[in-house]
C-alpha cells in the first residue's frame, strides 16, 4: 500500500508535480537553482528554473513587431521576364489568390504566414509588457492561453523555407530580385524565434498566477 | 548559458496523477484535486480540467481517416500547372519532385521530397501505429512510442512547404501569354491533410501511453495533510 499525501485544498500547492506527458506523480522536489527538471520516465521537461526572460522576451517581441509592417506588406521579390517585371508581397499575393477563388490555399497561407504570428506577437508583447510593468488584468490570463495554443499554428520558418524553394524553382525561366520585404521577413522570423524560446513559460505563469491571488486567491 | 538538467530518479511504485485523484492544468501547470463527473476548471487560469483528453483515441482515428482519404486526391491530382509561352505544364506533387531533379537542383528537389512525400505518409502511418500498438499490445517500449510521437508533432507542419511555395508561386508568376502559374484541386486537398494530421496529432493524449498496461492498479490511498493549525 502506498500512501500520498496531499494538500487540503482543492489546488495543490505543495511539493508535487505532475508530468504533462505520461502523467507520473513526482513529490518533493528540491528546488534547484537555475536548472531544468526532467521527468524521469518519458524525459518530459517539468520546470525550468530560469529567472529574468520576461524582459528579454519582450525587446524581441517588440522588435519582430517592428519587422512586421515591411514584411507583409513590402516586395518579397521582383520577377523579370521578357522586358517585363512583376513584384509581390505577402498580403498582395493573399489577395491575387483569393480572386482566383483558391479560398483554402490563400486563407492557409495567410493565416499561418501572417496572422497567427502577428496575433501571437501582440499576446506576447501585451503580456510581457504587462508584466515588467506591473500591471494586471484578467485578460492577461487567457491571452497568455491563447498564446500558446496558437503555437503550431503559426508557420513563419515554414513560410521562409517556401521563399528559398520558390526561388529555386522560378530561376530557371527568370530573373528574381530579392525585395525589402525578404529582409524584413527573416528578420521578422529571427526575432520572433528568439521571442519564444528566449521566454520561459513557467516564471510569465509564476508572475501571472502571483498578482492574480492578491485580487481571489486560487 | 547551459544550464544543468536534473533528472529525479524514478520511484519505484510508481503512481500516476490520475490514480492519485489528481489532475494537472495543461495551460498552468497547477496540479488539483479531481472531481469525479464534473465539469472542472482550473481556478488559475480558467482552462478545462482533464485527467485525459476527451475522446482523445476516436478523435485522433476521426481525423486520420479523413486525411488519409484525402491523401489520395492530393497526389494523383494536378497541384500547379505552369503555362509558359502558351504551353501547359500540369504536374503532380510527385511530377514538381521529378522536374526539380531534372533543373539540376537536387536539394532543393530533396527538401520538398521530405517535405511533401515523406513527412505525411511518415506522419500517418506513425500516428496509426501508436493507435495499433495502444490496441494490440505491439512490442514497443514506451520511451521508442513517446520518441516517435514527439518526432511526428515536430515535423508535421513542414508539410505546408509546398503549399506555400504553390501560393508564392501562384501569386507572384502571373504575366498573361507568357507565363502563368496556377494552383490546382490538389493544392486544396494537401493543404487539408496537412490541417488534418496536425489536427490528429494534437487530439491524441500521449499520457494514454502509459496507462494501458496499468489498468488494475487501485493500491494507492490517498491521505490528506493535517490542517495547518
Ligand atoms: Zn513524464
Ligand atoms: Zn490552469
Amino acid at each position: 500500500m502506498q500512501v500520498v499525501v496531499i494538500g487540503r485544498s482543492q489546488v495543490i500547492n505543495s511539493r508535487i508535480l505532475l508530468c504533462h506527458e505520461c502523467d507520473l506523480l513526482i513529490e518533493n522536489q528540491d528546488v534547484c537553482e537555475a536548472c531544468k527538471v526532467q521527468c524521469p520516465r518519458c524525459g518530459h521537461i517539468l520546470y525550468k528554473q530560469k529567472h529574468n526572460t520576461i524582459s528579454h522576451s519582450l525587446a524581441y517581441a517588440l522588435t519582430a513587431l517592428i519587422c512586421f509592417y515591411p514584411a507583409v506588406t513590402q516586395p518579397i521579390m521582383t520577377l523579370e521576364m521578357s522586358g517585363l517585371s512583376q513584384q509581390q508581397s505577402l498580403i498582395s499575393g493573399s489577395l491575387i489568390l483569393l480572386q482566383e477563388k483558391y479560398y483554402v490555399v490563400a486563407i492557409l497561407t495567410f493565416l499561418s504566414s501572417c496572422l497567427v504570428p502577428l496575433f501571437r506577437l501582440l499576446l506576447l508583447t501585451y503580456v510581457t509588457l504587462s508584466i515588467t510593468l506591473n500591471y494586471y488584468h484578467k485578460s492577461l490570463i487567457w491571452s497568455f492561453r491563447l498564446f500558446h495554443e496558437m503555437e503550431e499554428w503559426g508557420m513563419l520558418e515554414v513560410y521562409m523555407l517556401g521563399i528559398i524553394v520558390a526561388v529555386v524553382k522560378l530561376l530557371s525561366m527568370a530573373e528574381i530580385q530579392p525585395g525589402f520585404g525578404l529582409w524584413a521577413y527573416a528578420a521578422l522570423l529571427l526575432s520572433s524565434i528568439l521571442a519564444t524560446t528566449v521566454l520561459n513559460p513557467h516564471e510569465v505563469w509564476d508572475a501571472l498566477l502571483d498578482r492574480k491571488t492578491r485580487e481571489e486567491p486560487c | 548559458m547551459a544550464s544543468k538538467t536534473i533528472t529525479p530518479t524514478l520511484p519505484d511504485k510508481i503512481i500516476t496523477g490520475k490514480e492519485a485523484g489528481l489532475v494537472l492544468c495543461t495551460e498552468c501547470h497547477k496540479v488539483h484535486r479531481y472531481i469525479p463527473d464534473a465539469e472542472q476548471e482550473c481556478k488559475c487560469c480558467g482552462a478545462d480540467l482533464h485527467q485525459r483528453k476527451p475522446d482523445s483515441i476516436n478523435r485522433t482515428w476521426a481525423f486520420l481517416i479523413a486525411s488519409m482519404i484525402l491523401y489520395i486526391p492530393a497526389n494523383t491530382m494536378m497541384i500547379m500547372n505552369v503555362a509558359y509561352f502558351g504551353a501547359d505544364e500540369p504536374s503532380t506533387i510527385m511530377g514538381g519532385v521529378i522536374l526539380l531533379l531534372q533543373m539540376g537542383s537536387h536539394a532543393v528537389a530533396f527538401v520538398v521530397f521530405v517535405a511533401s512525400v515523406l513527412v505525411p505518409l511518415f506522419k500517418m502511418i506513425g500516428i496509426m501505429l501508436i493507435l495499433f500498438s495502444l490496441k494490440y499490445k505491439v512490442n514497443m517500449t514506451d520511451r521508442q512510442r513517446i520518441k516517435m510521437f514527439r518526432f511526428i508533432e515536430f515535423i508535421g507542419r513542414w508539410s505546408m512547404l509546398d503549399i506555400f511555395v504553390i501560393s508564392i508561386l501562384a501569386a507572384l508568376v502571373h504575366i498573361t501569354g507568357v507565363a502563368e502559374i496556377t494552383a490546382g484541386p490538389a493544392a486544396t486537398a494537401f493543404g487539408t491533410v496537412v490541417v488534418l494530421t496536425m489536427l490528429a496529432a494534437s487530439s491524441f493524449d500521449t499520457r494514454l501511453l502509459w496507462d494501458y498496461k496499468r489498468k488494475n492498479y487501485k493500491n494507492i490511498e490517498l491521505k490528506q495533510e493535517p490542517a495547518a493549525d
